[in-house]
């Protein structure tokens, strides 16, 4: 393979907590890899799990849900 | 959570491809550290291959769309730490139990659904294409009949074939 796979995840962000500590990773910039896509939920109570399938079927190769 | 994790294992797309972690606002560490771990995994899972697994990503999307799943999610507190009406508590062990096989079953069901879309067939042939036992397709299959989403549409030779109803 010439080129190298590079997954694409889809992340859930609740608002309150991990939205803003994906923020402040930033602000201080803490290196971490580009792959995911960030869904920003109001509370990751929101996520429904046919969200989940959803993305799957939709082309991510994976889901992570930060709560 | 707990459901979509036993779903993609049952489904063969693994587990691990759902993750589920707790990071406060205060812990932007502790987020690029699970970014780079969790996404080093799904690395290690590889891509994933949608053709193949088209007929049950779909199926396990359908099955958590299923009322007596939706129901049954997220009771844990209210049928395990507080009593019915009749003061009966279910054990946490059994609860998850009848999740997973409701799950299962419900997936097993959607996948026949899925199957059936594309025309008529014998439960043979949805045995084959869905790798269920030829039992299993039967039983789930009466389960669709009575609940008016299949039913018979003719014969091959002496071999009965099922169609989806609309639903």
């Amino acid at each position: 393979m010439g080129v190298k796979f590079e997954p694409k995840i889809l992340a859930f962000l609740c608002k309150w907590c991990s939205y803003a500590s994906a923020d402040l990773a930033g602000v201080s910039r803490f290196q971490y890899p580009s792959n995911i896509r960030v869904m920003l939920t109001m509370c990751s109570g929101r996520v429904d799990p046919v969200f989940v399938m959803e993305g799957l079927s939709s082309g991510f190769d994976g889901v992570f849900v930060f709560g | 959570m707990q459901v979509v994790g036993h779903l993609l294992e049952i489904a063969g797309i693994g587990r691990e491809r759902l993750q589920l972690r707790w990071v406060s606002s205060a812990e932007g560490q502790l987020f690029a550290e699970y970014v780079t771990e969790l996404t080093q995994l799904i690395l290690g899972s590889g891509s994933l291959d949608r053709e193949r697994f088209k007929l049950p990503l779909a199926a396990a999307k359908q099955a958590l769309q299923a009322p007596p799943l939706r129901w049954l999610m997220g009771m844990e507190k209210q049928l395990t730490e507080r009593e019915n009406v009749f003061h009966e508590k279910l054990e946490a062990g059994s609860y998850h139990l009848i999740l997973e096989q409701r799950a299962e079953e419900e997936y097993q069901k959607a996948l026949l659904c899925e199957t059936l879309r594309e025309g008529p067939k014998t439960v043979r042939q949805m045995a084959q294409e869905t790798g269920l036992p030829v039992y299993t397709v039967s039983l789930r299959l009466n389960h669709l009949e009575r609940s008016g989403l299949a039913d018979v549409s003719g014969h091959e030779g002496t071999t009965f074939k099922f169609k989806l109803l609309a639903a």
